[in-house]
């Protein structure tokens, strides 16, 4: 009864509160009755619960998930990091997952099976309805930015950040000029297949399909310029397997395309077993988890503070005395590596230097 | 001389090494022990929530006064022992109580963490002691040292912190953290702020954000102790106002509890020039030379939250508190070595009754400008030359 009462009032507490009330009354109740008494709401980290599960195409299923009050709004295009206990040994695992809607209160991540994947596979065969899983606040800036004339080009899985983008774009009443490319390997497998037609019926998006076995007009990602002649006053989206995207890469630089207008969505993986000694040296994302933003240090930055590069971007982040004796400053690592002034996953960023690709924060 | 001033800045490299590594061999000693402590702290302070409750519901009119010394225990732990504490991230490194970290920890005081973190640890502990730097020199509008210009309100400083600040203490917090005591002095001073430390909005807060936040944090305290439990009281048949006023007197008795505690230990401390911050042997001389500890048993630290190890916890602020006892120990040692001053009152009377003696002198003004009293670190440089 206590679950049936729970799976009631979580859409409507997060629907009728907000989030930020939410939070307010969640973080300061937070104690062991309450904790144990709801452990979605009375929580500290991030969660979200699958309240429906679709099936698209065969092998992709979407699913639809609320997520908790530490989640913040996010913006269609923009993707999840998801955590489950994968596999035989039950370590966590981590995938990053582009949202393929967003509709008001929850978000749905789509998802296609590739049986070599822990956490794809978890989720094909393990989710249920009403189970809760770990996910990150939404990151990424494979977002609309107020072009004119855009062009998304995409493959399998791939549609999912550009479907929601589409789908915002569409309730736009001042919308943009939209073309649409969809490459999938036959009809059936074409994800959002009902809903890609309802668009283009509707409104003038214009969605052309590049399968394999298709009856109509296909063109092969190397066609696109006779596909589109315009091209190359679009700002292209690219999504999609890496092969794909490789592909369509090289065909833009043959044809001269404007990089500076291409955005591509690609994940950034967490690299591990980084030396401790050798001063790092790579473009570094750091996220700051409980505020949602990110910022970027560039390698030739590596040996600066977390600190004073954060301040870089214009981006405050609380400190005291900046040399590691106050402890102001002091937070935790989510995840990345750092070196200098830390102690367990606490670091102090006024005095510890980025030493992996992603360094997230609390 | 150059070979003078090497020696002297090898002394103070010397110092700072000293005083590194009692925190690091604190800090590789971290461990359960830490975490079993501040967890039975939460868990002491949770039965005396309970039994404080508990009496003051049943017992009939004032009989329910023998709730009251449980609920201030369970208020004050968690404001000092646990809130003051858990805020400068000692607990911070420990994954399995998210709870006690820092930026998680919600206080059940009337005031918004996240400012109290940047006043507290990044402005306070920091330029402790540093005119118009420290804005713990006056925790509103008081006058504590002959630089502070002299203005009507001070004539009065003594008994209107007394009696009116004192009572509410904490609700006051708020408005030095997010600048409403600035736009006090502002209004109603003829100097304005002069003299004083200013708000400085990092967060670039509007007045609204401002007034959201001071609002949420206040707001969660009275609701509970002078709403939710004087009504649930009422709807079980028992009394709504003898709840309601037992749980005042707990608050003020704890506001006024805190408000002793947090004043004696810097206002007496000689003024600290900025200067010291450049070097970190100078920067802790100065905390030393800022800060005045008074005596008291382990149980009693906990009832101050281990405020009255003040000259360790300045040392070290984001150490458990519990450990302050033993490294007083050690910093002692470091301080007689070095011939630094390391102050301490006999007991919390003999604090207190130093503290109203500086809020009396400085209520009114010079008749000629006094010398103000130089810090250890300019005694010291003058004697050199």
């Amino acid at each position: 009864m206590l679950n049936n009462i729970r799976t009631a009032i979580h859409p409507w507490a997060i629907k009728k509160l907000g989030r930020d009330w939410l939070e307010y009354l969640a973080s300061n109740t937070m104690n062991v009755v309450t904790e144990r008494l709801d452990p979605f709401i009375w929580s500290y980290d991030c969660k979200a619960k699958i309240i429906e599960i679709r099936q698209e195409t065969q092998d992709t299923k979407t699913f639809v998930l609320l997520p908790n009050q530490h989640f913040k709004q996010p913006l269609p295009g923009q993707h999840i990091e998801l955590t489950v206990n994968a596999g035989n040994t039950g370590e966590a695992t981590s995938r990053c997952y582009s949202l393929s809607e967003i509709n008001g209160d929850t978000v749905s991540i789509t998802v296609k099976h590739n049986p070599e994947g822990k956490v794809s596979s978890w989720l094909h065969q393990n989710a249920e309805v009403d189970m809760v899983l770990n996910i990150s606040s939404p990151r990424g800036h494979f977002v609309y930015r107020d072009q004119k004339k855009l062009l998304f080009i995409c493959a399998g899985a791939g549609i999912t950040p550009c479907f929601s983008i589409l789908k915002a774009l569409d309730k736009k009443t001042d919308r943009p000029d939209i073309a649409f490319y969809y490459r999938s390997r036959t009809p059936n497998e074409t994800i959002f297949k009902t809903q890609l037609e309802q668009i283009q019926n509707s409104s003038n998006v214009n969605i052309s399909y590049s399968r394999h076995d298709d009856a109509g007009i296909s063109y092969l990602p190397n066609q696109l310029l006779e596909a589109y002649p315009d091209l190359k006053d679009r700002d292209i989206y690219l999504c999609g397997p890496e092969p794909f995207k490789n592909a369509v890469l090289e065909y833009l630089n043959t044809i001269k395309y404007d990089l500076n207008k291409l955005e591509i969505e690609h994940f950034v993986r967490i690299d591990s077993g980084i030396s401790q000694t050798r001063k790092f040296d790579e473009d570094v994302t750091v996220f700051l988890k409980s505020r949602n933003i990110s910022f970027m240090i560039e390698a030739k930055d590596c040996d600066k503070t977390l600190l004073e590069a954060a301040e870089d971007q214009g981006i405050h982040l609380e400190h005291g005395c900046r040399s590691g004796m106050c402890g102001t400053c002091r937070t935790n690592l989510v995840s990345g590596q750092v070196t200098g002034n830390q102690l367990g996953k606490s670091i102090y960023p006024c005095t510890a230097y980025p030493a992996s690709a992603q360094v997230v924060l609390e | 001389m150059p070979s003078k001033e090497h020696s002297n800045e090898q002394r103070f490299d010397e110092i700072h090494q000293a005083f590194e590594n009692i925190k690091e061999k604190h800090r590789k000693d971290l461990g359960q022990k830490d975490v079993r402590y501040i967890k039975g702290i939460r868990r002491y302070s949770r039965i005396f929530e309970v039994i404080g409750r508990a009496l003051i519901w049943c017992l009939p009119g004032p009989l329910a006064l023998l709730g009251v010394p449980f609920l201030f225990l369970h208020r004050n732990m968690e404001a000092i022992e646990i809130g003051h504490n858990v805020l400068h991230g000692q607990y911070d490194s420990f994954e399995e109580i998210p709870q006690f970290h820092s930026r998680k920890f919600r206080w059940k005081a009337p005031i918004d963490e996240a400012a109290w973190r940047q006043e507290h640890n990044g402005i306070h502990h920091v330029h402790t002691n540093v005119y118009e730097k420290d804005p713990d020199l006056n925790h509103g509008f008081l006058r504590t040292n002959s630089k502070v210009p002299h203005n009507k309100w001070h004539y009065f400083q003594l008994p209107i912190y007394l009696f009116f600040v004192y009572p509410g203490m904490l609700y006051n917090f708020n408005a030095q953290n997010l600048g409403g005591n600035d736009k006090f002095r502002e209004r109603r001073f003829p100097l304005g702020n002069k003299g004083y430390a200013v708000f400085d909005n990092t967060e670039h807060l509007t007045d609204d954000d401002v007034k959201i936040r001071h609002n949420r944090a206040v707001w969660r305290v009275l609701v509970k102790e002078y709403i939710l439990f004087p009504l649930l009281a009422l709807i079980t048949g028992y009394s709504f106002f003898k709840v309601l006023l037992a749980n005042l007197l707990a608050d003020m008795i704890n506001n006024y509890w805190i408000a002793l505690t947090i004043q004696a230990t810097h206002l007496t401390e000689p003024l600290q020039s900025e200067d010291a911050l450049k070097n970190k042997g100078k920067w802790y001389v100065s905390q030393l030379d800022s800060s005045v500890n008074f005596k008291g048993t382990r149980w009693q630290s906990i009832l101050w939250g281990h405020l009255n190890y003040q000259v360790e916890h300045h040392l070290f602020p984001d150490i458990p508190a519990h450990r302050y006892p033993d490294m007083a120990i050690e910093v002692q040692q470091v301080c007689e070595k070095y011939n630094l001053p390391y102050k301490s009152n006999e007991n919390w009377w003999q604090a207190i009754s130093g503290y109203m003696k500086v809020l009396w002198r400085y209520s009114f003004k010079e008749s000629e400008s006094l010398p103000v009293e130089a810090s250890f670190l300019e005694k010291e440089a003058s004697h050199a030359k």
